[in-house]
């Protein structure tokens, strides 16, 4: 039988704050073992979380950008689970007030995923197990999350690639999170449940936890729905589980079944109070937005009439397109702009962090002026793109380069005098020229070349020439 | 209703706080008034039950959130010092097969 994947995904996202959720302590990466805890982080008996105000911040940005209502009464919960990598015994999350509900994300195809919810939580510490101990590091315990669920609306491991990838590039434009999957900063678990094409009853599904690169989660997902239909092609039935995928054997394998399932008994937490959050500062939020991956890319084939295939190029970059754009503002041409963006500079920008940071030392305002020479023509684009990537490399100022007296030219006088000397210096092209040959003329245009370094404007000299000639 | 430095004392330990003998005083009026307070709430209640309308935490405003600001932590020997840690771990029986 045929059957259509039905697939949601749970997406959590490390928000980029200085300070944990409930507590002062650093959210920097790394550190020596429990260095960045205090006994708020560590679950110490009275210690009081308090709520981080940009937390809340963020998650309404993540709300407002997908698309979210935002709920202005918001409370925590506690979900309690038995773990050494939760020092009080529970998560603080929140169960049936999140602060971001009923969004959406749009693909390139037009689809929308829905969004159900977006709420805040804290990360748990990190455990290593070695002989016969765990050893426990809260360092990253209290780090603020954001978790965004998704609609079951997603029907192949392509599109739920893409929604992930939309979903980063949506977090990273509007500065909530750097949301690297190789680093744990972005993490998702995947529901899966297959049902025969043109049914609409969902089957039974199972959920792949803790998925942290794109390429697994089509390789798990594939996999998933193989396993799934192979049963139901056999008359079984799939158990609801919770999996885990080996990156080895590229299989998945079932971590616990439903009746083993958790009851988190979630009560709302009485250490931290409820939140209302203005109405005005939703606004302020919603204000402060920038323009959004999905409206740029629209705007940049429409508007600035880049062609699609460089626009897509640089709409994933949010610190490129701030650089462009910039360049753009300040009077440099759009298609010289773009093609020197990424014909000259994507080259010196090697990695994927590298264009995400914008990592070179060229401002807007030196690409402008490089741009605005190429464009009145006064360099040409072999030159302009010889110096931007000495520009990248060195990280000195066009004036380096190119010098004002290499663009000033020669002033008319002086050019009369040059061109009278060539006149009287080359009588037989000159005899030439008068006889009808066109091209002796060539051998003036060398003489004053030579003589003014090239900056001569040969047209303005052809002139001059022609006049004296005839006189 | 009258309070003793003994009780706070009490609280004290049994909330894992220490306060110094100056603050235990301070304390005394401070949580009369505390259970003042409450008390005024039970008489209310006892007069108008209808009027109450259940409430699960009070509610914050905006400018009762915490400003992300870094303050320092505690030095991990601290964070561990009432726990069996090696190397700046906490070490537990192996929790997975
Ligand atoms: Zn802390």
């Amino acid at each position: 039988m045929k059957y259509q994947l039905v697939s949601g995904l749970e997406t959590h996202v490390e928000l980029a704050t200085a300070t944990k959720i409930f507590c002062g302590c650093t959210t920097a990466f790394g550190g020596a073992p429990n260095t960045r805890c205090c006994p708020v982080c560590t679950g110490q008996p009275g210690a009081l979380p308090i709520l981080n105000k940009r937390v809340v911040e963020f998650a309404i940005r993540a709300g407002l950008a997908t698309h979210c209502t935002i709920n202005t009464t918001t409370h925590l919960d506690r979900k309690n689970y038995c773990y050494p990598d939760l020092p009080k015994a529970y998560q603080i999350s929140q169960f049936d007030k999140p602060l971001c509900e009923h969004g959406y994300v749009e693909l390139e195809s037009g689809k929308r995923i829905g969004i159900t919810r977006i709420h805040i939580e804290e990360d748990a510490g990190k455990l290593v197990h070695e002989s016969g101990f765990t050893f426990i590091d809260y360092n990253r315990g209290g780090v603020p999350l954001i978790e965004i669920v998704s609609e079951p609306d997603i029907s192949s491991p392509e599109e739920a690639r893409e929604y992930v990838e939309k979903l980063q590039l949506i977090m990273r434009y509007i500065g909530v999170s750097d949301c690297k999957m190789q680093e744990g900063s972005m993490r998702c678990d995947v529901n899966i449940s297959l049902m025969p094409v043109g049914s609409t009853k969902f089957g039974t599904r199972t959920e792949i936890k803790n998925m942290n690169s794109l390429s697994y989660i089509e390789k798990a997902m594939a996999y998933e729905y193989s396993r799934q239909a192979e049963i139901l092609d056999n008359g079984g039935e799939v158990v609801q589980a919770t999996m885990r995928y080996d990156e080895h054997t590229g299989e998945t394998s079932v971590m616990r079944t439903k009746e083993d399932a958790q009851d988190y008994r979630y009560f709302p937490e009485p250490d931290i109070l409820t939140v209302v959050i203005p109405e005005e500062k939703v606004e302020e939020i919603r204000a402060s937005l920038p323009e959004l991956p999905t409206d740029k890319l629209k705007r940049y084939v429409n508007e600035l009439r880049i062609n699609p295939a460089n626009a897509q190029l640089l709409y994933k970059y949010k610190a490129v397109c701030d650089f462009v754009e910039k360049a753009i503002s300040l009077g440099a041409g759009v298609k010289n702009t773009v093609n020197l963006t990424v014909g000259t500079l994507y080259s010196k920008l090697e990695t994927e962090d590298d264009k995400e940071r914008f990592n070179l030392p060229v401002t807007a305002e030196e690409m402008a002026k490089l741009v605005k020479l190429a464009d009145e023509g006064k360099i040409n684009i072999t030159l302009a793109q010889k110096t931007l990537s000495k520009m990248a490399e060195e990280g000195k100022p066009v004036s380096a380069y190119i010098s004002e007296s290499d663009l000033a030219g020669v002033d008319e006088g002086e050019l009369e005098g040059i061109c009278k000397k060539a006149v009287e210096s080359n009588p037989q092209a000159v005899a030439d020229f008068k006889a009808g040959k066109e091209k002796a003329i060539f051998a003036l245009y060398g003489f004053i070349k030579k003589a003014t370094q090239g900056k001569a404007d040969i047209k303005k000299a052809d002139a001059i020439l022609r006049q004296l000639i005839m006189k | 209703m009258a309070i003793s430095e003994k009780e706070i004392k009490t609280l004290a330990r049994l909330a894992r706080l220490e306060f110094s003998e100056e603050e235990t005083k301070k304390f005394v009026p401070e949580f009369e008034e505390i259970i003042n307070f409450a008390d005024s709430i039970n008489q209310q209640v006892e007069g108008d039950t209808a009027s109450i309308r259940e409430v699960t935490t009070r509610i914050a405003t905006w400018d009762e959130l915490r400003e992300d600001e870094v303050k320092p932590s505690l030095p991990s020997e601290k964070i561990t010092s009432n726990v069996h840690s090696d190397n700046g771990y906490f070490a537990v029986r192996r929790v997975v097969k």
